[in-house]
């Protein structure tokens, strides 16, 4: 459905991606995560042949981005933190513009949504919020009931009201539609996503699905019987290793329940007790920025 | 979908469509209520401002029309539409030819019409001039803004251009005064319009792909670098040599070797040039007020050939002096002149060639034996109309020749002449006075330019050309006598005598040995 194949992009002697590689496979929601400047509106941007690859490709409905004609942006919808919309329309004029370029407009789905989004139809689009706009682009991406829905940074200052009523909207269209989403919004995401790929300096460090990283991803706590000290050699599996008292902390990025008492026995020697917990989405996002930062990931 | 675009495009740009239509219109009325005279001074104020306002108003406009679906950027919601991309960029020509030619093709054709000109002649010139517009006002600068994101940058790179053509052109005419006139060629002159025309034709050609990369492919860095390579072509094109260009309009000549008799020698019997009492000689006013340091140097000719009724105009007089070692002392060039052969027995009045020195070569070289070579490129006019109105309160409308009204001036020493015709209008004529029953005329007036354009190829303010001459009958000084004189105006008339070029041609004028202080002005 959504490919990128080794791209590159650079801005200069920047380079914003490189050799960005993932697949979204049909049907799935796809979270693409990573700090500010990662890369991942411009991943989006080449996607949607905004932006012109430097070198590689992108895949969107099995066209190239650079060939993508109105048959495939026809079943495709996208919003964006930033996206430009003629400012002097309002909301109605403006989804009235759009609905001619689509074959499927649902006139009564719009209806619904708009209301359900609680948008004041009537209203200039340059005297909206930046919530209300978000909205509205909303508005304007699902009535037509597009197989492909790419949210870029989505939820990006909306008030907490406002971001449930967008997820609400969201959520109540998605259907069979492939979702390709960036944010650094983890908590959001956290519901929504069953794919995901984490990207750092125009690179995608890893992608797989939410249930086996939530499986491989532990928060460990290893109380020792005497003083503990960080391993000189920790297994490069292990991030954020502390130790505090007699106490070890560590993040596992390879967590197996069967063999994680021996690993960690074979390394510290007298281990009294082994606490691992799950760990929400944020801190595996935190704990693989932090890495990545130092250089570790 | 064009349709659709295209009112979504009408929503939001309507007030600055009507306030640019209503400039426009504005801009005719004022045109119209100035007439034939102009002697309303506020009038004559709004005349010169409002259709300059209008055009640029237009091009903003244009630049809005673009700009509303810029096509550079990545932050347009358009571009993730399926909006078909030849269709936009059709919309927005459409837009344009509509929304900013439409009114001023509405202006100048209600102007024209208003003016009293035929449905046929005003359609016709009005075309012609939108026709003109499209091309070479309208599609430039779509293009142009179709590579900028926003008014505030396209406005910032319009700055920078001019910044670098003016720059550029001071540079050029600096160097060209340097070069006594010989850089430029054949720019600012007649013959400009071969340039020109390879100018503009590479514009449109240039404004037809950008646009076509643009809204197809969108190559914005492509684009401006074409635009960038168009700018430079059409600068360095300034510098076209005069003589390929005038080659080429020979070759044009309507009737070629109609000239063939024209000859032009040296001819020292005439004398020195001899100001005319009280009447600095040419070029001294100049001098004076602008402390010149050049000399005038006035070489007596005698020119032969020039048929009855005929005009001879010098297009360019290219002069070369050498010392006796052949070594070019001077290059540059000559004051242009003409020689005007009107009536049965025209008389043969001293012609001489007024070539600007600037000082230190004329104090370098005025006691050396200097040879001269001036190298004429000419053109002979032929009468092809004539035409007469009254000499006071005249009005007449004269096909070829336009629609003419005569007055008295204020002072009650001119009789004032003036003409409009639609499209490009004649470029050479002679007007005097002539009581028609003692056959008794005043000197002539000519309005001849050397203009040999094929198109009317000003952007405003109109497409109406205007041509006016005073005929003297009266000097308040009263030095000069005129035959017709106030009393007699009544009974005279206005002839105006229609001249077209029919052959191009050259001419060498050789003179073994001069010496400049001979041949300064007395």
């Amino acid at each position: 459905m959504i490919e990128a194949e080794n791209l590159w992009k650079s801005y200069g002697r920047f380079q914003a991606l490189r050799g960005l590689s993932f697949s979204v496979p049909e049907g799935s929601a796809f979270a693409m995560i990573g700090a500010n400047g990662a890369g991942k509106t411009t991943t989006i941007k080449v996607l949607m042949n905004m932006l012109e690859p430097t070198r590689g490709s992108a895949r969107l409905l099995g066209v190239d981005s650079r060939r993508l004609s109105v048959r495939e942006l026809a079943q495709v919808g996208y919003v964006s933190e930033n996206q430009e919309m003629p400012a002097r329309l309002t909301v109605e004029e403006y989804t009235a513009y759009l609905r001619r370029f689509y074959p499927t407009w649902d006139r009564e789905l719009e209806g619904a949504i708009a209301r359900q989004l609680r948008l004041p139809l009537e209203r200039r689009i340059g005297h909206l919020s930046h919530g209300m706009r978000m909205k509205l682009a909303l508005l304007c991406a699902l009535p037509y009931r597009p197989k492909v829905l790419v949210l870029d940074e989505p939820f990006s200052g909306l008030d907490p009201l406002v971001r449930d009523e967008f997820m609400e909207g969201l959520l109540g269209q998605a259907g069979e539609m492939t979702i390709l989403i960036s944010s650094h919004e983890l908590s959001e995401i956290d519901g929504v996503a069953t794919d995901i790929a984490f990207v750092d300096e125009g690179r995608v460090l890893f992608q797989e699905s939410m249930a086996d990283l939530a499986k491989r991803f532990r928060e460990v706590r290893v109380t020792l019987a005497g003083e503990a000290a960080r391993p000189s050699h920790a297994p490069r599996e292990w991030m954020a290793v502390q130790a505090t008292g007699n106490v070890l902390t560590f993040v596992d990025t390879q967590f197996d329940e069967r063999e994680i008492g021996e690993r960690i026995r074979a390394r510290m020697g007298d281990v009294r007790v082994i606490d691992s917990q799950p760990m929400a989405l944020r801190s595996i996002f935190i704990t693989l920025a932090r890495a990545a930062r130092d250089g570790s990931a | 979908m064009i349709w659709h675009i295209f009112k979504k495009d009408w929503k939001l740009l309507w007030g600055f469509v009507l306030a640019v239509a209503f400039l426009h219109m504005m801009g005719a009325l004022v045109q119209f209520k100035l007439g034939l005279f102009g002697e309303e001074p506020m009038l004559e104020m709004l005349s010169r401002w409002v259709p300059e306002l209008a055009i640029f108003a237009s091009a903003f406009l244009i630049a809005a029309i673009v700009h509303l679906d810029a096509v550079p950027g990545s932050r347009q919601d358009w571009l993730t539409r399926p909006i078909p991309r030849g269709g936009l960029l059709m919309e927005k020509l459409l837009f344009a030819i509509v929304m900013v030619e439409g009114p001023i093709f509405a202006a100048s054709l209600g102007l024209s019409l208003a003016n009293g000109f035929s449905w046929r002649a005003s359609l016709l010139s009005t075309t012609a001039w939108s026709t003109f517009l499209l091309f070479f006002l309208v599609a430039p600068i779509l293009a142009f803004a179709s590579v900028t994101k926003n008014m505030a940058e396209a406005f910032i790179y319009g700055c920078g251009g001019a910044f670098v053509i003016g720059s550029f052109l001071i540079l050029v005419g600096s160097w060209n005064a340097l070069m006594h006139g010989t850089l430029l060629g054949a720019t600012h002159t007649g013959l400009g319009w071969v340039a020109e025309v390879l100018r503009l034709a590479l514009t449109a050609i240039t404004a037809g792909i950008v646009l076509r990369l643009q809204y197809l492919r969108r190559k914005t860095a492509v684009a401006r670098l074409l635009l960038v390579g168009l700018g430079v072509v059409l600068l360095v094109s300034a510098l076209v040599p005069w003589k390929p260009v005038f080659a080429l309009e020979s070759k044009l000549s309507a009737n070629a070797g109609a000239g063939a008799k024209t000859r032009m020698s040296f001819d020292p019997s005439e004398g020195r040039f001899q100001s005319p009492s009280g009447v600095a000689a040419p070029g001294e006013s100049d001098r004076l007020r602008y402390g010149r340091n050049t000399a005038d140097v006035f070489l007596p000719l005698r020119i032969t050939g020039v048929p009855n009724d005929g005009i001879l105009m010098v297009d360019q007089a290219d002069v070369h002096f050498a010392n006796e070692s052949g070594r070019e002392v001077y290059h540059g060039l000559g004051e242009s002149f003409e020689v005007a052969r009107e009536g049965p027995q025209p008389p043969e009045e001293p012609v001489y060639q007024r070539i600007e020195l600037p000082m230190a070569t004329m104090r370098r070289a005025q006691d050396q034996p200097l040879g001269v070579r001036v190298e004429y490129s000419l053109t002979q006019f032929r009468l092809s109309k004539s035409y007469a109105l009254p000499a006071v309160d005249g009005e007449e409308r004269m096909p070829g020749w336009g629609w003419c009204k005569t007055k008295v001036n204020d002072a009650g020493t001119d009789v004032e002449l003036r003409c409009m015709e639609p499209g490009k209008g004649p470029i050479c004529g002679t007007a005097f006075l002539e009581n028609a029953s003692s056959g008794a005329r005043n000197p002539a007036r000519s309005f001849c330019l050397s203009e040999y354009r094929p198109f009317q190829d000003h952007p405003w303010p109109d497409d109406l050309t205007h041509l006016g001459v005073n005929l003297p009958f009266r000097d308040a000084t009263g030095l000069a006598k005129y035959p017709i004189e106030g009393a007699q105006l009544r009974s005279s008339q206005v002839v105006i005598r229609v001249y077209e070029p029919e052959d191009h041609f050259t001419r060498t004028l050789t003179i073994p040995a001069v010496r400049l202080r001979e041949w300064e002005a007395e």
